[in-house]
């Protein structure tokens, strides 16, 4: 487009390029530059001058107070003029803070979880062991032994009145995390009754579970412990670790 | 300080160096002050602008883009800025005298002659210099008081159509000498 094609508005490229042009006829210019290629290169050129007059007024030392009023000013402008980036300290320190909060009391919730662990286990050793000693006083008691092989033996300590029994076993194979030990009454009959599951305990050699039965010891001619699945089962399905007769 | 320097110097002052940013105040504090005390004819408000101009600096310098022209004179686009913001808001208007602008001032910029783009800039003022006095001031007015045509032909008491005339003629003026460099 030749430029006498679209006065007024190269007319007034000039005033625009220094902020000078009103503002109606500057929207005006604006929208002509949206389409017009040789305005905008016009203007670029009255740009470049406007923008050389920035530098055509001869330079002032300011005094030396204002450079050190500035430099105390520095560090609280860094601060109220950079929000973001003490915005992102802000958030990184208070992320840390909650991630480390959070790690810690997973950590303890863990610790705790483990303590309340032992502590059943340890509860659980403790009535065994009082059963045992309990059972080992009675004069009723029934002390039969259990021969599985060499290295696996105990005794069923068995006090039919009182409707109690403990298994004391050495050396009892551990299992795999899906499977437990399941203790089975066997009556008259050949049908077997389950009384409850157990499993050893890694790097103990000696394993003892008490049974409490609602049942009547009387009425059962012996006890089995089988393999089966995590949980137990209704009926034996799994391989026999023993088998006794009281 | 060459181009490189000042590069590095400017991405230190993004990173809160404030030894960078005194170098380059050192290096460019007359020249802002200059145009503030300009624009704003009043020594205090001149000081307060170029503290407000440096600051803005300190604070934003990260928005500064090399590829798209020189450190300077985005520099004193702000300061500009800074000082007409400051004169509409003290609404006031200054006389048309340049006692502030001695000749000699130019002296105090070291190895103008060695960067052709200073130099242009130099050669530039004394092309202003040159204009006619009605060519000067409504230079003066529109590009150093922020006035609209408008506002300066109520200023002045020109008619608007002789206010266009004489600005367009001072620019196109300007444009022949910026040319010629």
């Amino acid at each position: 487009m030749a430029q006498n094609e679209h006065p007024p508005f190269i007319e007034n490229i000039p005033a625009y390029a220094v902020g000078a042009l009103d503002a109606e006829d500057s929207a005006a210019l604006e929208s002509h530059l949206k389409t017009c290629v040789s305005c905008r290169t016009e203007l670029a050129e009255y740009r470049a001058v406007s923008e050389s007059l920035l530098t055509a007024v001869a330079p002032k030392q300011p005094s030396a107070a204002l450079r050190k009023r500035l430099q105390s000013r520095l560090p609280s402008a860094q601060k109220t003029i950079r929000p973001r980036l003490n915005w992102s300290i802000g958030r990184v320190a208070v992320g840390a803070a909650f991630t480390l909060l959070l790690a810690l009391s997973v950590y303890s919730i863990l610790q705790v979880r483990a303590l309340q662990l032992q502590q059943a286990q340890l509860t659980r050793q403790i009535q065994t062991s009082q059963t045992v000693l309990a059972l080992l006083s009675y004069p009723s008691t029934q002390n039969v032994p259990i021969n599985v092989n060499e290295s696996v033996s105990g005794t069923l300590l068995l006090d039919k009145d009182r409707n109690i029994a403990t298994i004391v076993v050495w050396n009892m194979p551990l299992l795999q995390k899906d499977q437990t030990y399941q203790i089975w009454l066997i009556d008259p009959q050949g049908d077997r009754t389950s009384v409850g599951i157990f499993r050893p305990d890694p790097g103990q050699s000696l394993t003892t579970t008490s049974i409490t039965s609602t049942n009547n010891l009387s009425d059962f001619v012996g006890i089995g412990v089988t393999v089966e699945p995590a949980g137990g089962s209704d009926h034996p399905t799994g391989s026999r670790i023993f088998k006794v007769d009281f | 300080m060459n181009d490189l320097n000042e590069s590095e110097l400017i991405a230190q002052v993004a990173q809160g160096n404030e030894r960078a940013f005194l170098e380059i105040y050192d290096c460019y504090a007359s020249r802002v002050h200059g145009l503030t005390l300009h624009i704003l004819r009043d020594p205090m408000l001149a000081e307060e602008a170029t503290q407000d101009t440096f600051l803005k600096l300190w604070s934003r310098s990260n928005q500064y883009l090399a590829e798209r022209g020189p450190f300077l004179p985005w520099l004193l686009t702000i300061a500009r800025r800074v000082a007409l913001d400051r004169l509409r808001l003290e609404a006031r208007r200054p006389a048309l005298s340049d006692s502030n602008d001695p000749d000699d001032a130019w002296l105090t910029i070291p190895d103008l002659e060695s960067m052709e783009e200073e130099s242009r800039w130099r050669s530039m003022y004394f092309a202003v210099q040159s204009l006619s006095p009605d060519h000067r001031k409504v230079i003066e007015l529109a590009y150093y008081q922020g006035l609209s045509q408008s506002e300066i032909a109520e200023v002045l008491g020109w008619p608007l159509g002789t206010v266009k005339t004489r600005l367009h003629s001072a620019m196109e003026k300007l444009r022949e000498h910026w040319n010629e460099k």
